[in-house]
């Protein structure tokens, strides 16, 4: 007999909260229950292994790589990605043009989105905590190299960092250099050291690290001018 | 001559609104993090998370009573001041309801009876 998991076994006050918040906008006609469900079932449905594939098919495929830099949006259907229509039915707010951002040696791209937190949901999934917060959007673009070595990834002068905003129209992901050491794998094991730290640009991939670096969430010390609340 | 001028009416900064019924969940602290320890569950998130995500996207797909950026604005607001103390996602939660509370799209009474209407229903069958 297999022993059950754990779960959680109280009501918690936040549980609640969100089914009051969807009851009530639902009968305010804000959206329908059909639109939550769907909405639901895709963020449920999303993750980063799609965009995993994308890269390591693009370091295998010559043929590939040219057309996932030429045109992402229809490179994306060989990994079973939709842009154009991710859900089934829709997401405007990914609704988008894809970038694929190239590292060389010498140049390395991060990504970002100042304004809010545009991510290339459809073929990476949810954005990681930090990546909403203010204090990862105000600095990366101020002092790159920095935030980026406080992620443990520390870059020689040489290497070029550019730092690419995204918005309600534009979604990025970044193309690592494959790394030495991967000589002859698949595709299969190609992917797995391809993680979502490494597409957004705050990580390179490494053989032997299929896993993203944990990281603490601080708010920013120096908030900007006229962002703090009561201003 | 009649006066054509739009006059569009500012938007109030619903950051500095309190809430107090969310002020007091808050405080009674039940997050995911600590409710995930106490009973040995290892979900990085709640179970309700995706569905927390399915109503921001469906509020953005209509985009008339919070459009995506000003409820993202709000929420980072509200995360560093009001509710700095709550872990993600419950400040995502909890920033949301504050929004559609203090712009008056949902009354916190409301709110407040549907919660305990909620709880009920979810208790009668534990």
């Amino acid at each position: 007999m297999t022993k059950d998991a754990p779960m959680v076994e109280e009501i918690t006050d936040f549980e609640v909260l969100e089914i009051a918040l969807r009851e009530l906008a639902i009968e305010k006609g804000l959206f329908t229950a059909e639109d939550h469900r769907r909405y639901t079932e895709f963020a449920e449905g999303m993750g980063p292994t799609p965009a995993s594939r994308f890269v390591a098919k693009a370091w295998t495929d010559p043929a590939f790589k040219k057309r996932a830099l030429e045109d992402p949006i229809a490179a994306s259907l060989e990994v079973g990605i939709d842009w154009l229509n991710p859900t089934g039915f829709g997401t405007p707010s990914d609704f988008t043009a894809l970038h694929v951002l190239e590292d060389r040696p010498t140049l390395h791209h991060v990504v970002t989105c100042t304004l809010c937190s545009c991510y290339p949901r459809p073929i990476l999934g949810n954005s990681p905590e930090w990546y909403r917060t203010p204090n990862y959007r105000r600095r990366i673009v101020r002092t790159p190299r920095q935030v980026l070595a406080e992620f443990g990834l520390f870059l020689s002068p040489e290497v070029e960092i550019r730092v690419e905003d995204s918005n309600s129209k534009h979604r990025f992901l970044v193309l690592p250099v494959r790394p030495a050491g991967t000589e002859g794998w698949s595709e299969e094991q190609l992917a797995a050291i391809v993680t979502r730290d490494c597409m957004i640009g705050v990580a390179l991939p490494k053989p032997g690290v299929t896993t993203n670096v944990a990281r603490t969430v601080h708010p920013a010390a120096e908030p900007l001018e006229g962002h703090s609340a009561g201003k | 001559m009649a006066d054509t001028t739009v006059r569009v009416k500012p938007t109030p900064d619903v950051t500095t609104v309190r809430v107090k019924s969310l002020e007091q969940l808050v405080k009674r602290g039940q997050v995911w993090s600590r409710m995930a320890k106490k009973y040995g569950v290892t979900n990085p998130v709640p179970p309700w998370k995706s569905s927390l995500d399915g109503i921001c996207d469906a509020l953005n797909e209509y985009a008339t009573v919070l459009p995506l950026l000003t409820r993202r604005h709000e929420e980072d607001r509200l995360s560093e001041h009001q509710y700095a103390e709550l872990p993600f996602p419950e400040s995502q939660l909890v920033s949301l309801a504050h929004s559609l509370i203090a712009r008056g799209v949902i009354d916190e009474t409301d709110l407040v009876n549907r919660m305990a209407a909620i709880r009920t229903r979810l208790e009668s069958c534990t």
